[in-house]
């Protein structure tokens, strides 16, 4: 029988609450500010004294782009191409993500990026390993 | 941080090898790692004068040992350099890993450890070791390669999530400049094609580059009468949109070396010394930007470091290289440098000012996409581009005013910005 007993992780622990559809982050206890995702540090300080937050998954997509086939990672490959995004989240750190509810099509992108900024949502998808963390465009 | 060298430092010799493919390209096909290595470093002692066994001290640099397969590079090259015995290590910083070598080798000279230093790096990005072969190379695919490059990528929370290179770096970046400086997507899309156009030329002149071929050339060879039509064309497709495929990096098999020493002796060597006047580094990980892609701090901050030990400002330089595995991110970091104005980077493009015989020179030698791009080795490129334009040694593509002031930048992923002031002396 195995007693040793497994040491906690922020990753673990960030796929674990992704696969349930929660965004781990860590506050700072001195400057306030969040990590996300989740270290065991601020990034913002270097203060070691931080603690778990969960983030609204409600945020604002700045720029979406798209990529090729093969995908850079084959994690990717049945889902390439797909659109790539620039995200600023409702608590403020800004974040990079798979981008859902538009074609990686030129005329497509183009289109969302003359509107301007738009609203999204994160969603996250289930790949054959692990869980990922992909926005979807609200509306 | 005092942000001092205690003792003025030179690039005393430089050397580089062809980039292109160990399997194809003449000059490289059916060479080794071990010889692709030795043919720089060879270049680089003889320009100084020395052998191998007249430096104090061996800096080897490789960022991809999955394709390599040469770790502990510093005793497995040392016989193929003439280097055994020497102090010496094995470093990567990626995409900057042969500058970060040259600052790491000026810090030790300055700090009266070592007289003279060899700095070298390798990289095969194109091909990789066939099975247990120790001379027989394979390609790589596409995937394998960003696989592996993606390795110097944040593993907990990036790659694993499905970060891509090409929208990070490029389409999201593009997209950031047109919006801030109200840059029409036709306008974007006719800068880069001069960009690419400006960098072709440039690799056209250079028998090193791993692309030899303009830009009007390739149109040509590929059909059309006019290279703008084959710009446009599905023949050079949207990558990352509104960035086309040949704004992109050319990946790259190569090797570059430089000796450092101290100024003193390296005046009345054997070739025209170059002073390291300054230097600069900062990282990151990603996100690289906030919510203005064109900014990146990590920038900035080496950017002002290496200024401030050099003491110049950007109305100082001659001539500037900066990182240009994306064309539109080479602009922006030219614009934080002050090197052209904010916004009008494209602009100065399309008027011819960033060629060789503009008033604004960058990436004389072809840059990323035309000379290629053997990470780990490339920085040395630039910083051997820099020293011929400094010696009045380049060729076709000499800056018709020699060089006084030279300013390389090179992002290392990801991301290392790394900035090098070099000097007349």
């Amino acid at each position: 029988m195995n007693t040793i007993q497994e040491q906690p992780s922020a990753i673990r622990s960030y796929y674990e609450a992704l696969a349930k559809g929660k965004l781990l982050a860590v506050t700072c206890k001195a400057c306030g500010k969040h990590t996300f995702p989740p270290t065991g540090c601020c990034e913002h300080c270097g203060s070691w004294d931080v603690e778990e937050a969960d983030l609204s998954g409600e945020a604002t997509l700045l720029f979406a782009t798209h990529n090729l086939t093969p995908a850079c990672h084959p994690r990717f490959e049945s889902m390439a191409p797909y659109v790539y995004g620039h995200l600023k989240l409702k608590e403020g750190p800004i974040f990079q993500a798979i981008i859902l509810g538009i074609e990686p099509k030129p005329a497509a992108l183009r289109e969302l990026f003359e509107r301007g900024p738009v609203p999204a949502k994160a969603e996250t998808l289930q790949t054959d390993d692990l869980p990922v963390l992909a926005f979807r465009i609200a509306g | 941080m005092r942000n001092q060298l205690k003792e003025r430092v030179a690039i005393a010799g430089v050397g580089c090898s062809r980039f292109g493919d160990l399997l194809r390209t003449p000059e490289l096909k059916g060479l080794t790692i071990q010889e692709l290595t030795a043919h720089a470093v060879r270049e680089a002692l003889d320009d100084a004068g020395l052998t191998g066994q007249d430096v104090d001290a061996v800096f080897a640099g490789n960022a991809m040992v999955h394709s390599s397969q040469v770790p502990a590079t510093y005793s497995q090259l040392s016989k193929w350099t003439g280097t055994q015995f020497k102090a010496g290590v094995h470093f990567e910083a990626q995409c900057s890993t042969t500058n970060v070598g040259a600052i790491m080798a000026a810090m030790a000279i300055a700090a009266g450890v070592y007289d003279t230093v060899l700095v070298y790096g390798l990289e095969t990005t194109r091909t990789k070791v066939k099975g247990y072969s120790p001379y027989e190379r394979e390609p790589i695919s596409h995937q394998q390669t960003w696989l592996w490059t993606d390795m110097a990528v944040n593993q907990a929370y990036a790659v694993p999530q499905g970060y891509d290179i090409f929208s990070t770096y490029n389409g999201l970046v593009a997209q950031g400049y047109c919006r801030k400086y109200g840059i029409s997507i036709e306008d974007f899309d006719r800068g880069m094609y001069e960009l690419c156009r400006a960098r072709r030329l440039h690799g056209s002149m250079n028998p090193k580059a791993n692309t030899q071929e303009t830009l009007e050339d390739r149109a040509k060879r590929k059909g059309y009468t006019d290279p703008y039509e084959y710009w446009q064309s599905d023949d050079n497709p949207f990558v990352a949109w509104p960035s086309r495929l040949l704004s992109l990096v050319t990946t790259a098999d190569g090797a570059s070396a430089m000796v450092l020493t101290r100024a003193d002796l390296a005046k009345g060597a054997k070739s025209q010394p170059v002073e390291i006047k300054g230097f600069g580094v900062s990282y990151s990980d990603l996100p690289w930007y906030g919510e203005d892609p064109t900014f990146w701090e990590s920038d900035k901050r080496a950017v002002d470091a290496a200024f401030d030990m050099a003491g110049i400002k950007a109305a100082d330089i001659d001539y500037l290289h900066t990182h240009d595995c994306s064309h539109i991110s080479s602009i922006c970091t030219a614009e934080t440098i002050g090197y052209l104005e904010p916004g009008r980077g494209l602009h100065a493009a399309r008027e011819g000012r960033l060629r060789f015989d503009g008033d604004r020179p960058m990436s004389t030698h072809g840059g990323r996409h035309a000379f290629g791009h053997a990470w780990g080795a490339s920085a040395g490129s630039d910083t051997y581009e820099a020293v011929l334009q400094m010696r009045g040694q380049a060729g076709a593509r000499q800056i018709p005013k020699v060089p006084e002031i030279s300013v390389i930048h090179t992002h290392g992923y990801a991301m290392i910005g790394a900035v090098l002031v070099l000097g007349s002396m």
